[in-house]
């Protein structure tokens, strides 16, 4: 370590050297803490000056689950082993101190009872301090090189000397500071999690373990009154990819029983994303958000006689599962003038919405005119003859047929939106009904000029 | 299909046997009470009480039974000719309109995304015009018509009742398909109409079918547009009668009426005034 290249190539004579690529390193790295995510939910990569080549699992709640943090280090050891990785791992009490150990410890897995992290750093180098090359070098040229020569000197002649950085960093690994860690994936407020004795293959296995999982969670979750509206079901391969996927609900739930039949849509809908060759040999879901859980007033009309709002939410759920995101939606008037923007389509309002919601300025500005019922993805171009040039039109041709206008309502003047670019036109909208009785809406894209006759489009349909 | 015409002759066969007291000897009140034994017997089995969406009309009531479209049954809408189908779109809508009027609970529309392609899906502002709130209005969008099939199912075996589900499928239904419908709308006891796009000739098991086809609109003392309105032809009612009417949407009252003393008036009024009669 730290030779010239040239050293290197004359001490060993078969050396194969490669550029370095920090990029694929973090990639690497991150997706092998994503792994690690099967012992605990809290998964914090390394930064720079921690050396970016591993990771911190809080296994405070999780290590009982493995038996224990011995036991759970020889399962960690044993799987790294596995992906072909010479792991250096520590349990401490403090960030600081695990990452010490694991760094400059004597042995390739070190456990430090809770309150001996002092003791155990004592023995190593400042470096295990997790310094800024300056603050490391400038302790060398003090002489001080071990954490036992620094650990009691006084404070206020190091305050001035360094950064706060040097003093939190002591502080942090002895444990008189928390340190915060920052989670490969937001962590979750609820979780559980299990290991399967054999790997699952199929869906319904994939099911029935999330159900046992659901049950649990859904316990923690009645213990504290709230329900999940963001849940992620995590999977964890034989072979250390990780599948996850997550779940929107409509309206918060802690029912198991309707949680498990979204998954179950949800995986039907992905049917052969989920295919695994080796299996998976862990599980763990988390609920990312949750709300206090009340029954709720509906906004949807339903009266003593309709089932309640929880029903409702449980349908657009299962619908929202199986046929994508997206696919339930409700249309909102928008306060626009131009008809394409006159409407949104948005999420099912399961609450009450306030009335203010819909201002008085809103209702005043909705179009009193005649809209169609059906309108068309985009306006269509038609081939139109009018009587005279600033006329509704008396025939007209669109998708190939000939529609002879016998009645005609308008124009009806729709400017576009001041802020808009120049290039947009004015519309002069129409509803003509031809000599079979079918009602049609068609503007004028433009005013008449003598050389551009302006383009007509039919933009929706009379019932 | 068998045990229950196999039920009919048997109960056909015991009426004339020996009629009960309650028919007395009128043609009339005799074909009624056996219109009201075929009803009863199609209804066992069915726990649920069907209800009726009264169209309001007289002349309409005649030929359905109950006088109106009975839920738990699938009622068909269909477009007199490719061109026709914002009509028949229109229609099945109106009846939408109805029911948010008269029942509780949000109104479904589940629609393949191919429906909504060809002529448009529908505009909240064009809904808000023929009375639809859009607050109780649930737009569903399948890729496909087997998940639009599912959706339909689907909301009508939910607890939660709605006033009613349209349904636009571009395929034709089979017997199978069309029957579970059926027995899903009775299950809830909801409302359910279906706008077949396709075309064709429709299932067996619908309760009614309905075909629609465009008509000039009436108009006004000044010569504008007034109120919509469309050929009606009642093709198919079980244990009703096929009709067919000029019929017009009302703006003001948002609701269907016979179209009447218009000045252009079509043969087709003529021919529903004889078959009314």
């Amino acid at each position: 370590m730290g030779d010239l290249l040239s050293n290197a190539r004359s001490k060993v004579l078969d050396l194969q050297c490669r550029d370095a690529d920090p990029a694929a390193d973090r990639k690497a790295l991150e997706k092998l803490a994503l792994w690690a995510m099967r012992y605990s939910p809290t998964v914090a990569v390394w930064d720079e000056i921690s050396g970016a080549d591993g990771f911190f699992i809080e296994v405070e709640g999780s290590a009982h689950l493995f038996g224990g943090e011995a036991c759970l280090l020889r399962n960690l050891q044993q799987r790294l082993q596995t992906f072909g990785l010479f792991p250096r791992l520590a349990v401490a009490g403090t960030a600081g101190a695990s990452w010490a150990m694991a760094r400059f410890g004597a042995a390739e897995s070190a456990i430090v009872e809770n309150g001996a992290e002092r003791s155990a750093i004592e023995s190593l180098p400042v470096d295990s301090l997790r310094l800024t090359q300056g603050a490391r070098s400038l302790l060398r040229r003090l002489g001080l090189r071990r954490v036992s020569q620094v650990i009691d000197q006084p404070r206020a002649p190091f305050a001035s000397r360094f950064d706060a950085e040097y003093l939190r960093k002591l502080d942090q690994a002895l444990g008189r500071q928390c340190e915060p860690l920052v989670p490969i994936v937001p962590a979750p407020l609820y979780h559980a999690q299990t290991q399967f004795l054999e790997p699952i293959l199929s869906a319904d296995h994939v099911l029935i373990a999330a159900r046992h999982l659901l049950d649990r969670l859904c316990s923690q979750l009645a213990d504290d009154a709230v329900g999940a509206r963001v849940l992620r079901l995590m999977l964890f391969q034989v072979d250390g990819d990780v599948k996850s996927l997550e779940l929107g609900l409509a309206a918060a739930s802690r029912d198991p029983e309707h949680m498990a039949r979204l998954i179950g849509l949800r995986l039907e809908r992905l049917a052969g994303a989920f295919d695994t060759e080796f299996g998976f040999e862990a599980a763990a879901l988390h609920a990312l958000t949750v709300e206090p859980f009340a029954a709720r007033q509906s906004s949807l009309g339903m009266g003593e006689a309709g089932a309640s709002a929880e029903s409702l939410a449980g349908l657009i759920d299962r619908l929202q599962q199986r046929l994508g995101p997206g696919a339930v939606r409700q249309l909102h008037p928008a306060m626009s003038h131009v008809p394409e923007r006159a409407e949104v389509a948005g999420a099912v309002a399961l609450q009450e919405l306030p009335k203010e919601k819909m201002s008085a300025e809103m209702e005043e500005n909705l179009p009193s005119a005649p809209r169609p019922l059906l309108l068309l993805p985009r306006p269509e171009a038609a081939e139109v003859m009018a009587l005279i040039p600033d006329g509704p039109p008396r025939r007209f041709r669109w998708r190939g047929v000939m529609h002879q206008v016998t009645a005609a309502e308008g124009p009806e003047r729709i400017t576009p939106q001041w802020w808009e670019r120049s290039g947009e036109l004015e519309r002069d909208y129409y509803l003509v009904e031809d000599s079979e009785g079918r009602r049609f809406w068609l503007f004028r894209h433009g005013h008449y000029a003598a050389d551009t006759p302006p383009g007509w489009f039919v933009h929706g349909l009379f019932p | 299909m068998r045990p229950v015409l196999y039920e009919v002759c048997r109960s056909v066969g015991r009426l004339s046997s020996s009629p009960p007291p309650a028919v007395p000897g009128s043609g009339q009140n005799r074909l009624a009470a056996l219109r009201e034994a075929v009803a009863r017997i199609e209804r066992r089995g069915d726990h649920s009480k069907a209800t009726i969406l009264p169209f309001g009309l007289p002349e309409l009531a005649r030929h359905l039974p109950g006088g109106g479209l009975a839920t738990g049954m699938l009622h068909e809408v269909m477009a007199a000719s490719y061109q026709d189908r914002p009509s028949a779109f229109g229609f099945a809508f109106a009846l939408a309109a109805s029911a948010l009027q008269s029942r509780k609970g949000p109104a479904f529309f589940v629609s393949t995304q191919h429906a909504s392609r060809e002529f448009g899906r529908p505009y909240v502002h064009g809904l808000r015009h023929l009375g639809i709130d859009p607050a109780r209005f649930v737009l569903i969008q399948t890729a496909k018509n087997n998940d639009a099939l599912w959706a339909l199912e689907e909301t009508l075996r939910a607890e939660v009742r709605p006033a009613i589900v349209v349904g636009a499928l571009d395929r034709q239904l089979d017997l199978t398909e069309s029957r579970r419908l059926n027995l899903a709308s009775s299950a809830g006891s909801v409302l359910l109409v279906l706008l077949c796009l396709a075309g064709g000739q429709g299932t067996n098991a619908a309760g009614t079918r309905w075909r629609i086809g465009a008509a000039s609109s009436s108009k006004d003392r000044f010569g504008a547009l007034a109120d919509w309105r469309w050929h009606t032809t009642l093709e198919r009612s079980r244990n009703g009668r096929s009709g067919h009417w000029l019929l017009e949407w009302t703006h003001v009252a948002h609701s269907l009426r016979m179209a009447e003393g218009v000045a252009d008036r079509t043969p087709y009024a003529g021919q529903a005034s004889r078959r009314a009669g």
